[in-house]
């Protein structure tokens, strides 16, 4: 078993070469922002939940179709993105119910947890509004901390087209987050 | 507040941008801005938490129970077989300008005398499928697809001629397969000359070639 240190590039040889264990690996590094990515994309974590998985499935058995494995985690991204369209696809924009998508933390204070809970809702129901694109460049960017480049490679778009949808996400943002503190 | 007169949303000061790019110290920005700054990353760190759940579990129960063989089987090879029973070989030709590239490829095929490499003998399940590229100055061509795990090292073409003409066989499953060229090694390409294509489902624009291979048993008659 390799640890978890180790590049992508050489886990994903090894799991190629016969050790299907690591890739709990690259689950383990990669699962976090996928599912934060996917729950922010549908806006509901039981379908996040089923979207990664069926994603890091997908990628397992289509790991030797991974042509840069240094570039794996856009790789990941950007097939856990292609699986969010297909759900969102299946399904309309008004079945997206806020309520599905409580804060994904666990703050010990009582109030933390009131007071979060609403800043998160706030944020979310704003998030929710953008269209798919911008709400898509505006996480990758913001919540994933993703560059430009990076975003191009997960999602397609050339680079100033994703810095448009930012810019135009941050705007749509700022004008409905006027009670956040 | 970036709202306009008419209650919609208006462009946000350039300086803004740039400092939510890091191109900018945000401490630079006016008051104003430095507010709406640490709104949106305020914004962006609610988002940021991480997730209560879990698939890991989940995920790897589903690779354990998957065939072992998936990206490092060795396939069952029946190669004496395959050279002692006579096996017709046909193409369904598409464009005239294909006709003689892929004849040439098959009658490299059929000239020259079996080697180790040659394909396995069909099941009933089972049919050829033939591979002809046009790869001039290639040092190596092998083919990956959905019918090798897209694993490299499986299934290599040969140019004997070094006419840049590559060109091997496989016995494969009957039915549809997706399937690449990968040229010295690192390019990957889709057939030229496949005729029929799908999204990878990796990115925009990406396609995999596709080649539907018949049943041996009915006509004995690969089909690509």
């Amino acid at each position: 078993m390799v640890n978890d240190s180790v590049p992508d590039a050489e886990v994903v040889a090894r799991v190629l070469g016969g050790d299907g264990e690591a890739f709990g690996i690259l689950i383990r590094r990669y699962e976090p922002g996928l599912l934060r990515f996917a729950t922010r994309m549908l806006g509901n974590p039981d379908a996040a939940a089923d979207a990664v998985a069926e994603s890091l499935v997908r990628a397992y058995r289509h790991l030797a179709q991974c042509r840069d494995p240094g570039r794996l985690r856009s790789w990941l991204y950007r097939i856990t993105g292609n699986r969010c369209r297909s759900h969102l696809a299946r399904r309309r924009t008004s079945d997206i119910s806020l309520s599905e998508a409580p804060p994904l933390a666990d703050p010990s204070d009582a109030w933390a947890v009131v007071e979060r809970g609403e800043q998160v809702a706030l944020v979310e129901r704003a998030l929710s509004a953008l269209p798919e694109e911008k709400r898509e460049a505006f996480v990758l960017k913001h919540v994933e901390g993703m560059s430009y480049e990076e975003m191009a490679q997960v999602t397609g778009a050339r680079i100033p087209t994703l810095k448009m949808r930012v810019h135009r996400a941050r705007e749509a943002l700022l004008a409905a987050l006027q009670e956040l503190v | 507040m970036m709202l306009d007169a008419g209650g919609g949303m208006s462009p946000i000061d350039p300086r803004l941008q740039e400092a939510l790019d890091n191109e900018r110290d945000p401490g630079d920005l006016p008051a104003d801005q430095q507010d709406a700054y640490a709104r949106l990353m305020t914004a962006a760190t609610l988002l940021s938490a991480k997730p209560a759940v879990s698939v890991a579990d989940r995920v790897m129960a589903e690779i354990r129970a998957m065939p072992q063989q998936l990206h490092t089987g060795n396939r069952w090879r029946r190669a004496a077989r395959w050279l002692t029973r006579p096996l017709a070989v046909t193409l369904r030709l598409r464009p005239a300008w294909t006709l003689g590239l892929a004849a040439a490829g098959l009658a490299a095929i059929l000239l020259l005398p079996g080697d180790e490499n040659g394909p396995e003998l069909p099941r009933a399940s089972e049919g050829v499928a033939q591979f002809v590229g046009h790869f001039p100055g290639a040092q190596s061509v092998e083919v990956v697809g959905s019918f090798n795990n897209w694993s490299r090292g499986k299934l290599h073409l040969r140019d004997e001629n070094h006419d840049g003409i590559w060109h091997g066989d496989a016995v494969l499953p009957a039915g549809q397969h997706e399937y690449m060229f990968v040229v010295d090694g690192e390019r990957w390409v889709a057939d030229p000359l496949a005729g029929r294509y799908v999204d990878d489902g990796f990115g925009v624009g990406r396609q995999n070639a596709v080649l539907i291979v018949r049943q041996a048993s009915s006509e004995d008659t690969p089909q690509q």
